[in-house]
């Protein structure tokens, strides 16, 4: 009997063994580093080729063509999570010393965390070489990414936040595109009395309402580094004026705002059901694909108020134990390379990093009208929520401004609220 | 007999590979992550002792006792819905014949999809535009896709709402579980003894009372102690339906753990909180234990 | 005789209500993933227009699901072996053997069931990661088969504890081993207990996404999970594709789930208990 269990046993092993002996082959060609490649990994937070975000599609093919171009030196793998995971999965793997060579990461507190440990190299010494550094369209692109005068990561695009808005319903509704505050109020009525849903927003995904309290907070001249340092308060006043402001504004959301994802809220827009929303231009892409017909619709106007536009890039770090730096730089080089700058312009329809110059008719026609706000900007500032010294204290941000959209706080008392939190965490 | 059952090598056999396995894998980093919870720890930097200050830090947490109050709400709400649900079910469907299978399939369905799609799929259901709420608006209530509850972002009331729904959701997920957790034992008691019991005069309710549940008391205490442990450390509906929002109303344990440790990279914290809720976990069962499982019945 | 049958029809209806709830939003699933994403949003409920299988095509090849699926069966399938033999054993001799530590084990072991995942989860990558168990199927059997243990455990010494002590005298008295007395008479009579926790734990494993998602890193060994999480983008869902691939993904295990239950309750009616 019991030679039976152990050889039942055994057999199973086997079983087992063979199978993971099958997965273990289909890898294929990890281990061909005898032949001399230097095999580095790219990490990112979106499949590439399950996903139809534009702007991943695009590395996608930065991937391949950088693999066949160094056939023979350089070969990337790509490893790939959803954004919801990216972070756990970095973390684990810089805990256990295997951190990617390659990895994407958000300006602000968290590339914060990769830099301060000495995780994240910085890229001076490569942007110097053979003048790639002059490819980009000025030094200000670098502004998130430079810690101490080095830099840390290098931005890839430019997404920048902005009102987009329904031409047709402005002209059935008689209004002009709005240039400060008062006139905004104004258009967002007449476009109520006309019978349209002014606004269509999700506060259901606390960022997207927390973007427009950034810009409001601006507008008031809220100065984000004075708070951290403790020499400004948020009681002063501003924060209230914004949030007050953000009341006024949420007359004119769409009535199910409270509880819509980001997903529904943009559906709202570019299925026609709202005349205004307030997103960044990485939804052009996702817009125009969903609605073949709205592109000649849409317009873009700068957020009322303010002189400064909200922008985000995507910025690659390099690992500094990284044991192929040249191959590293080499891909990077990739990403900021005209074809790549080009197709960000033209298919991807964010603002390119270089001074490329792209064929704008082929572009969406929303990008012309991104790019036109920013040049016209006096300036760039980062999301709220990742401009503040940690990722909690942003997301704290994020909830304390959709309590006061769901009439759970005050104005005044979310001021009170973000002083009180500053000063147990941040300072 | 006594000899056979006290067998030292006998003993060894049967327990060694479960023991080492749970050692080396699990046990050991339970370990270290109460180490962890006494460390300041980003997982990206070295683990640094600091003693009780996460600790410290967690009692005076906002977000912390809301999750309490959260987690226990669970524990009582899963607790009680799952064992009446769950023995009425094993009782209506051990005493219908035609049926009974496609029934209790139907029934434990929801528990073999993975709690991350139908948290996603609920999600949809509730959104205030094309949920519930629409659905009832094109059956003639008017205006209530705009009138109608919030269901998951009301923050009214001591439990919230969206708790609330999202407590109906997990029982409408894991009764199957608990379910076939009874019908399994319902299954081994004996038939002559229901065959005496009804040539006694007794009613299918009255062998119910005085026969089959005095017998499945044991396994009562296991569902209870199985859904109270699931209940304290649920996390894939919560995370999915809500992620914790709106402000942190519907926050759990474990989401809370989930969004310090991962979130925020404050792995110690999360640490300290996994260590609460394990003592909580422990408490919770030694009580069910003690108060359920009174006496064993020979069958 | 007949309040008896009335009393019937309450039960079938309430039985058949409860149907109607459990079956409703899958349904509701199974027909979105027939839909064009942009569908969705305009109407939500209507049977959908032109129905596509482009969604399940997409799904299928662009997220891998083929491998996935396969992935995810070796895996379920050993963790599903290696936790009853494990378990039940170990179950036996806690609810059967005679030592006195047998209590405390059984407390030991649900240890694991308390903590939560996200705990260990840290700890034993760097500890897989340092013995190259990472980025393999076998660095995922393992945990998954520990994490199996205390609820097999759990369950099957409920199911050992209830069985009559005669059986295991009269086995005794018949000069039967002590692996004899588990294998030929104590298992075969734990049977359901053992569907059940076979269940219960391959179900799990089969819907695990945290450990899966950190462990595998190369795209041929993701299990179904993660692959399934790969139609979240970072801005935007594609929800039709995503519930095509849902579609895809619990067809296996509802197959798989209507054999065994199946027999296992022909193997019950044709009295396999006899007390």
């Amino acid at each position: 009997m019991k030679k039976k269990i152990i050889a039942a046993l055994m057999s199973t092993l086997m079983v087992a063994s063979m199978f993971t002996g099958c997965g273990a082959s289909g890898s294929g060609d990890s281990g061909s580093s005898d032949s001399g490649v230097e095999e580095i990994t790219w990490m990112f937070w979106d499949d590439l080729n399950a996903t139809e975000d534009l702007i991943s599609l695009g590395y996608k093919d930065v991937i391949d063509r950088f693999n066949a171009d160094y056939e023979g030196q350089y070969h990337v793998n790509v490893v790939t999570t959803n954004l919801e995971d990216y972070y756990t999965k970095l973390n684990a793997l810089v805990a256990s010393n295997e951190t990617p060579d390659v990895f994407i990461c958000s300006p602000g507190p968290q590339l914060t965390d990769y830099v301060e440990p000495g995780i994240a190299a910085p890229l001076d010494d490569y942007l110097a070489q053979d003048g790639w550094k002059d490819t980009f369209t000025s030094d200000a692109v670098f502004t998130q990414q430079t810690y101490d005068g080095k830099i840390y990561a290098i931005p890839l695009n430019t997404a920048a936040a902005c009102c987009f808005y329904n031409t047709e319903m402005f002209e059935a509704a008689g209004v002009e595109v709005p240039t400060n505050w008062d006139e905004m109020l104004d258009a967002c009525d007449k476009l109520q009395s006309a019978g349209y849903t002014p606004i269509t927003i999700s506060a259901g995904t606390a960022w997207c309402l927390s973007m427009v309290a950034g810009y409001l907070c601006e507008a008031e001249g809220v100065d984000l580094a004075a708070l951290a340092d403790g020499s400004a308060s948020w009681e002063d006043g501003k924060l209230e004026a914004a949030a007050t402001k953000l009341m006024d504004l949420s007359k004119y959301f769409q009535s199910t705002a409270a509880g819509d994802t980001n997903d529904v809220a943009t559906a709202n827009f570019y299925n026609e059901q709202a005349a205004i929303l307030i997103q960044g231009s990485w939804a052009i892409g996702q817009m125009n694909g969903a609605n073949a017909d709205f592109e000649d619709k849409c317009g873009v106007f700068q957020f009322p108020g303010v002189d400064k536009v909200i922008a985000k890039s995507d910025s690659l770090c390099v690992s500094s134990t990284t044991k192929h730096p040249e191959a590293c730089a080499a891909l990077l080089k990739y990403f900021t390379d005209d074809t790549a700058q080009k197709y960000t312009a033209e298919v991807g329809g964010k603002i390119p990093v270089t001074n490329v110059e792209y064929d704008a008719e082929k572009a969406p026609a929303q990008l012309a009208y991104v790019m036109d706000v920013f040049s016209n900007a006096k300036g760039t500032f980062g999301f709220y929520n990742e401009s503040m010294p940690t990722t909690e204290t942003g997301s704290h941000f994020d909830d304390t401004m959709v309590s006061v959209f769901l009439g759970q706080m005050t104005p005044a008392d979310a001021a009170t609220d973000m002083e009180e939190y500053y000063a147990a965490n941040c300072r | 007999m006594d000899k056979l059952l006290r067998n030292k090598k006998a003993i060894a056999v049967f327990m060694a590979p479960g023991l080492i396995l749970f050692t080396v894998i699990l046990f050991v980093p339970i370990c270290q992550s109460v180490y962890y919870s006494f460390c300041e720890y980003k997982a990206i930097t070295p683990p640094e002792f600091i003693g009780l200050e996460n600790y410290k830090t967690l009692f005076k947490d906002k977000t912390f006792w809301i999750a309490i109050k959260n987690s226990l709400f669970f524990l009582v709400f899963s607790c009680v819905t799952q064992l009446i649900m769950g023995l009425l079910l094993a009782g209506l469907l051990t005493n219908i014949d035609k049926g009974r299978n496609l029934f209790k399939n139907i029934i434990y369905l929801p528990c073999v999809l993975s709690s991350a799609a139908l948290g996603l799929l609920w999600m949809f259901i509730f959104s205030p535009q094309f949920g519930i709420n629409k659905l009832i608006e094109t059956l003639g209530v008017p205006n209530y896709s705009v009138d109608g509850p919030l269901w998951l972002m009301d923050t009214n009331g001591f439990i919230v709402l969206p708790m609330w729904v999202i407590a109906f959701v997990s029982l409408w997920q894991y009764v199957g579980q608990s379910m076939m957790l009874y019908m399994a034992q319902i299954s081994g008691i004996s038939k002559e003894l229901y065959e005496a019991s009804y040539i006694d005069g007794c009613t299918k309710a009255k062998t119910f009372r005085f026969i089959t549940l005095p017998l499945i008391r044991p396994m009562v205490a296991t569902a209870m102690s199985l859904n109270a442990i699931g209940s304290l450390k649920f996390f894939d509906m919560v995370y999915n339906m809500t992620e914790g929002g709106p402000n942190h109303m519907t926050e759990v344990l474990a989401t809370h753990l989930y969004q310090q440790g991962f979130k925020y990279t404050k792995y110690g914290y999360a640490s300290a909180i996994g260590v609460v809720l394990l003592v909580m976990c422990l408490l919770v069962t030694a009580f069910i234990n003690k108060v359920v499982k009174t006496e064993q019945y020979e069958m | 005789m007949k309040k008896l049958s009335i009393s019937k029809i309450i039960i079938y209806l309430f039985l058949i209500i409860m149907a109607i709830i459990y079956v409703a939003p899958l349904l509701w699933v199974l027909m979105v993933s027939f839909k064009e994403n942009a569908e969705i949003y305009t109407s939500p409920f209507g049977l959908p227009k032109a129905p596509t299988f482009e969604n399940f095509k997409f799904a299928w090849t662009a997220g891998k699901l083929g491998i996935a699926t396969l992935n995810s069966f070796i895996v379920c399938v050993i963790t599903l072996i290696f936790s009853m033999i494990i378990g039940s054993m170990a179950a036996f001799g806690i609810a059967r053997l005679r030592w006195k530590l047998a209590r405390l084990s059984l407390t030991y072991f649900l240890l694991g069931m308390m903590i939560p995942v996200h705990c260990v989860l840290i700890p034993l990558f760097t500890r897989f990661a340092k013995v190259g168990l990472t980025n393999s199927l076998i660095g995922l059997i393992i945990p998954y088969l520990t994490f199996s243990l205390p609820i097999t455990i759990f369950i099957m010494v409920g199911f050992f504890e209830s069985m009559p002590n005669e059986l295991i005298e009269s086995a005794c008295i018949d000069g039967a081993t002590i692996y004899e007395i588990f294998f030929k008479v104590c298992l075969p009579l734990g049977k359901t207990g053992l569907f059940v926790t076979g269940l219960m734990t391959f179900v799990g494993n089969w819907n695990e996404l945290l450990f899966a998602m950190v462990f595998i890193s190369d795209d041929l060994k993701k299990t179904l999970p993660v692959s399934l999480s790969k139609f979240v983008g970072p801005y935007n869902t594609n929800y039709t594709q995503m519930f095509a691939a849902i579609i895809i993904a619990i067809i296996p295990t509802i197959v798989v789930y209507c054999a065994f239950s199946n027999q296992i309750v022909d193997g019950l009616t044709a009295g396999a208990v006899k007390g």
